[in-house]
This record gives C-alpha cells, structure tokens and sequence, in this order.
C-alpha cells in the first residue's frame, strides 16, 4: 500500500489535518531550537508492518506531514513479507527505506548485529532535535529495556507492547463462586472445575510449535525458569521441567482436542465461540472477543493479571518500535517521524482505539478514561501487567530457531513424551546455536 | 560492412537475447545457489559470506537428522499423493469417457479444484479441519464415525494434507487420462471382444498400455510439484506438529527466511534439485523403455 496522492488533495487533506492536528502545531514555537519544520520539503519513506498499531498510525500520517512539512511514502507488508523485504533491502545497500516498524522480540539482536538499527541516543539528547514534550523517561521500565541493547545503545523508540494476561468466563466463574488464581498451585484446580467437555473445556493455550513459545513463558518464569544462564542455556533445569509438565498437562488433560497444533487463531476461535473458560495469551486479542460480529462471549469476559509462582510474578512482554534505518540517507528527519509516532498525543490515539502502549502517562489521559473502548478491568489488568513485565523471549540472534526448538519440545510433550527427555534434547539444540551464532 | 559481419554470424545473433535471457533468470539464480552452497553467510551486510568447503553438505548427510527425516517425509508425502491421485484420476477419466446426460456440466465441476489457488484453499481446510469447530468432523459425526484429528495431531497432520493435495489435483490426472483415452484406436478392442476378452481384460491389456505414456507425463507433472509442495503446508501446518509435517521445502525455507542460514538453506535448495532432477529421469526412462 504506497501512498501516493495527487497535489490538489494533498494540499486539501493537508488543511483538513492541520485544523485536527491543533495540540500539535503549536508546541514547535515554544521548543528551544526545536523545530518540527526542520526538515520541511523531505520526502520519507517507511516499511510498516500490518498490524493493529500501524491501522491506527496510517489514519494520522497526513497530520506528520502538515506538523513537519515532509512527505511520507509507506508500504506495509504482512510481518513475515517486511521482513524480508528488509533483509532484501539492507543487504543491497539500498539506503530506500528510512524508518521501518520493528519487532523488536523477534529482530532485535538480529538487526542489531547486522548493522541496521541506527542508535538513537545522540539524538534523544539533542535537544535541537528532540521535542522538550517527548518525556523518553514516560516508557515503562520494560519499554525501555526493550529497545536498548547490551551496550546500552537505543535501537527503536517503543510503539507496541503486548502484555499475557488471563481472560476467563465470569458467566461461568460466577455461579460456581470462583475467582482468577492467585498463584500457579490454585491454576490446575480450578481448570478442573470447570472442564466440562464437549460443551466446556476448562483451558486453552497455544500448541503450535514456534507460536507457543511467546506463551509457555506465562508458566515458566513464576515457576522460576529462565532461557539462560551466564550466557549458557538451561532448558533442562527442573523448574523448566515443571513449567513443562504443567503446560503441558492442561493442554493434554483439559484444552479442546487438537491444541496441539493451536496458533492465536484456533485459541481465541474456541474462546470466542463459548467452548472454553479460561485463555492466556497477548492481551490485545480482547479487542476481538469485545466484538458482536465475531464473538459469543461479548460483556462475559473477565480481564487479570496473570498468577505468581514460587519464581516470582511477571508478564511476558513483547515490544515492537519505531526503528532508523541505519543506512538511510536521512536519518533525522526519520527520527522526527519516529518520535511523532511515538509521541504522547498519538499513543493516546493508539490506547483509544484499543491498542495498547507502554507510555506511563497515556493511561491516565482523561480522554482515554472519558471514552473506553474496552471494560475496565481490561485497562486495570494491562496496566497491572505492565508494571510486572518482563521480555518473553530471549534476547538473542537466534530468536526463531529457539522459538522452533522450544516449540517442538512442547509439542511433543503435549503428544505424551516426558518433558525431562524433550527438553533434554532441546537443551542440546539451543547451546548448539548459541554456540553458533551468539559469541 | 556491419551487415555482412551480421549475416554471417546470424546463427548467433539472433538466438543472443533468448540465451541472455536464459542465462540471466535461470544460470545465474543456479549458479548462485551453487555457490552460496558452499558459504556460511547470515544476510548480514556487516559480515560477508565465509567459504566453508563442503561442511553444509557434510551436515546435511551425517549430521542433520530433522533434514533426513525432512527427505523421508517429502518422497513419502508425494507418493502418497500421486499413487491416489493417478488411481483415482484414471478412474474419473473412465467414468468421464463414457456418454451419459450431464456429463459435461459433471467434468466441468470436477476439474473446479485445479483452478484454484492454494493458499486460498489451505485456509478454507484450515476452518473445516477445526477438530471441534470445523466441518469436517460434522460430517463424520452426521454419519456415525468418530471425530478425526486431522493436521492437529502429528499421526495424521501429512495425511490431511496429502488428502488437500489429492482434491486440488486429481482432475489433473484425469484431464490428461481422458484426453489419453479419446485418442486411443478402435480396433483392438473390436478385436478383443472377437476373441472374447472381458472388459476388465480389455482395461488391462488394451486401455492401460496404451494410456501409458500420456500416464506418465502426467505422474511426472505431479510428481515434481507434490515434491516441491509449499503453500497448503506453509498455510495449514507450518511443518507441525513437532516436525510431523515438516518437508525439505519448508525446513529450507526456515533456514533461509527465519533463521537466516543462507548457505545451509542453498545446500538444502541443491539437494531438493537433486531429488526431483532424478525423479524426473527416472520417470523419463520409464516413458521411454518398451515393458513394465
């Protein structure tokens, strides 16, 4: 989808977004040697992913454009699609992209090593650069942590984050008088309880090998587990045995059958059309099962913060950013549109269309509170999730090839095999591409 | 001057831009994956490619065991589909060769499939192979059978797939049988039932020999696609559960475009080439020799 618009209706559009974008315009004048208009006349252009963030971000590009005087080409390819159009692009040289949307969960020690990120730092504290109102310290510490590096160099600004949370059925918890769990031991009980197949299955989770594995951290890190040790892997640790075991053993025992190969879709499917009481996952797919047109369960869902183990209480996070081509010939004029996308007003944009963002002052913007598009123990648990965050995957080159690994081992414990002998052999193959690709 | 030197070099001149073109699209793209075959490269433009010798070969020989499991699965996915659909494709094409009323408006619907595009119907069985939300299992159910778990377990996920591949492509089969069947002589069969040969003799003996060769071009188109299948795994399965799935197709495509093994991945695309390059051969002989 490349935008490309006639001058006539740039020039009306461009009026039209001048009188919506009214906060905006006025903010460069008082900037000390800040200015929007800095690069006027530029052209940028961006590689976006489609995703429900950048849905939003496009409706309000015209507006960046009228704020900076630059004009904005983009193209937003499926996720898999960008990125290899990015490796297409980075490896030729070409210089044609100068922002792009980055997840970062996936692609941040990848990119990071091959060169393409441009570090962010030297313009995030120019102040000739940087709007006084961009408040870098507003991104919670998990945002934060997510776009920076081992040697403390900013690779993206962050747009996105995903946070696990639980959903369950308060139709069905209700009458039987039960409630969320507090910790992983009251998880499997209460499951229990409210396994009633073929019209009710008490749990759903991902089965499907690689997609299961930004979810099996829902179990692991309360039971205690981590992917690494002093650079080493530890797969095979007990506690990852007993995340395992349990993962597992709700999927086998009290998950519809098939979970085995279950993606997002398949889950929420199950969950949307009533068969299933309580789904872990992103918590951004509520906005779907809110959703008349798709959902049965529409005002019978409840929103909470995941249950704490003997480990500790965390919510896998997963972050994408606002990246700066590092091989683009305007990389600060890219920045200006980074840090517009990621900027106060327009993540109040994002949250109010549902979408969630790891901004501190954005959840308490009257406008967000006045107009919720969700229910309130949605915005009570994300934000809760938020402060409990911790990065789902681990932060290597080969995030994929784990995820794989990983995601085998899963699902063959899923299919019966003990989970000491999988992860055994997923011990094996994970410090094997360590070995070849971290050093 | 330059038109003498034109004329006498015409026989190279005028093939020069079919061969350029040739060698642009297709020697190059070989040449290079050849290449790269023998390189260790991360798609890196800080890093570039490292000359390993034959290591990624090595590898996928003695040292890969999903890439092995990875071979076995794909001759084994292709056989399946192929053998049902030349059985039942030459038996659609018998069917088809006789007159009765709607015939045409039948062979029309039966060769629908084909036109199709895979992704498209990956993602239609994707919804109906749902084990308990798809059709599928309502089907089975209507007609007294147990639910099936289709490409949700790792015993059944290749047949599931293989049985897509068998809808979309029978009518493949049976297109070039039946036009195999229309261009076959009367006369041996008069002759036949003079001698009193029965009909299911006069198939064997007869329609079989004599459909063979138009038989086996069509086996062979099959062949090279169904070992090369990649959208309706990629949509439906991504090679699971566990590697259940998982042929050389898609585990080099993971090397290639998630892990970024370049020079793996182009070892892998070799030894795909390989494979179907001697079932293309193999089939070829059998085209041309004279007995069974």
């Amino acid at each position: 989808m490349t935008a490309r618009r006639s001058t006539r209706r740039t020039f009306l559009k461009t009026v039209a977004a001048a009188a919506a974008a009214g906060p905006f315009v006025s903010t460069p004048a008082r900037a000390q040697g800040f200015t929007w208009k800095r690069f006027q006349g530029k052209e940028l252009f961006l590689l976006l992913t489609k995703h429900p963030f950048i849905d939003v971000l496009e409706k309000h590009i015209p507006e960046f454009e009228s704020l900076s005087g630059m004009k904005v080409k983009w193209e937003t390819l499926p996720e898999i699609q960008a990125r290899q159009k990015m490796t297409v692009e980075m490896t030729a040289n070409s210089g044609g992209i100068d922002a792009f949307f980055t997840s970062l969960h996936v692609e941040k020690k990848r990119f990071w090593k091959a060169g393409w990120y441009h570090p962010l730092n030297k313009f995030l504290d120019d102040k000739s650069l940087t709007s006084p109102e961009f408040d870098w310290n507003d991104f919670t510490p998990g945002a934060k942590a997510g776009v920076t590096q081992p040697d403390g160099s900013i690779s993206a600004l962050a747009a996105f984050v995903d946070a696990n949370v639980f959903f369950y059925r308060k139709d069905l918890f209700g009458p039987k008088g039960l409630t969320p769990p507090k910790t992983l031991a009251d998880l499997e009980p209460l499951v229990q309880k409210l396994h009633a197949p073929p019209s009710t299955y008490g749990i759903v989770l991902r089965g499907l090998k690689n997609a299961n594995a930004t979810q099996y951290p829902t179990i692991l890190f309360p039971m205690g587990g981590t992917y690494l040790k002093d650079g080493k892997a530890v797969l095979d640790s007990k506690e990852q045995v007993a995340a395992l075991d349990l993962y597992t053993k709700l999927l086998r025992q009290y998950a519809p059958p098939g979970v085995v190969n279950f993606n997002w879709y398949e889950c929420s499917a199950s969950f949307m059309q009533g068969q299933v009481a309580i789904y872990m996952d992103g918590v951004n797919f509520a906005s779907q099962f809110e959703d008349a047109a798709k959902s049965k369960v529409v005002g019978k869902i409840g929103y909470a913060v995941l249950p704490s183990g003997p480990g500790g209480h965390f919510s896998p996070i997963y972050i994408t950013g606002m990246a700066v081509n590092a091989q683009s010939r305007n990389k600060e004029a890219a920045y200006l549109f980074t840090q517009w996308a990621t900027s106060k007003p327009n993540m109040v944009h994002e949250l109010m269309a549902g979408v969630g963002v790891g901004r501190t002052s954005t959840w308490d913007n009257p406008e967000v509170k006045a107009k919720p598009k969700m229910p309130a123990d949605w915005y009570q648990a994300y934000q809760a999730s938020l402060k409990i965050g911790r990065q789902g995957l681990p932060e290597i080159v080969g995030v994929t090839e784990y995820r794989d690994i990983i995601g085998v081992a899963i699902q063959k414990a899923i299919e019966g095999a003990p989970p000491a002998q999988v992860l055994a052999q997923a011990q094996k193959d994970f410090q094997d591409l360590l070995n070849r690709t971290e050093n | 001057m330059l038109t003498r030197w034109a004329h006498r070099h015409a026989q190279w001149l005028f093939p020069a831009p079919a061969v350029l073109l040739v060698a642009v699209l297709i020697v190059y793209p070989i040449a290079y994956t050849g290449w790269m075959s023998f390189q260790e490269w991360s798609a890196s433009s800080l890093s570039p490619p490292r000359f390993v010798g034959a290591a990624n070969y090595t590898k996928i020989l003695v040292g890969d065991a999903r890439f092995r499991e990875a071979v076995g699965r794909t001759i084994y996915f292709t056989l399946v589909a192929v053998a049902a659909e030349t059985l039942l494709g030459v038996a659609m094409a018998l069917l088809f060769n006789r007159e009765f009323w709607g015939r045409g408006l039948l062979r029309t619907l039966a060769i629908l499939p084909m036109v199709a595009t895979p992704t498209a119907i990956a993602l239609v069985f994707v919804m109906m192979y749902h084990p308990t939300l798809g059709v599928a299992n309502y089907v089975l159910s209507v007609v007294g059978l147990a639910p099936f778990r289709w490409t949700y377990s790792s015993q059944t996920a290749l047949y599931a797939l293989a049985l897509v591949d068998i809808w979309q492509w029978t009518p493949l089969i049976m297109l070039i049988a039946l036009a195999g069947l229309a261009s076959l002589p009367r006369e041996p069969y008069e002759a036949a039932r003079l001698d009193g040969a029965s009909p299911l003799q006069a198939f064997w003996h007869i329609t079989l020999p004599l459909l063979r060769p138009a038989l086996v071009v069509a086996i062979l188109f099959r062949a090279i696609d169904a070992l090369k299948t990649f959208d309706i795994i990629f949509v439906m399965t991504q090679g699971g559960p566990a590697n259940a799935s998982e042929t050389i197709n898609i585990l080099l495509f993971n090397q290639a475009f998630s892990y970024f093994n370049m020079g793996y991945a182009a070892s892998m695309a070799v030894a795909l080439f390989a494979l179907v390059m001697g079932a293309s051969l193999l089939l070829i002989k059998v085209r041309r020799s004279t007995t069974w």
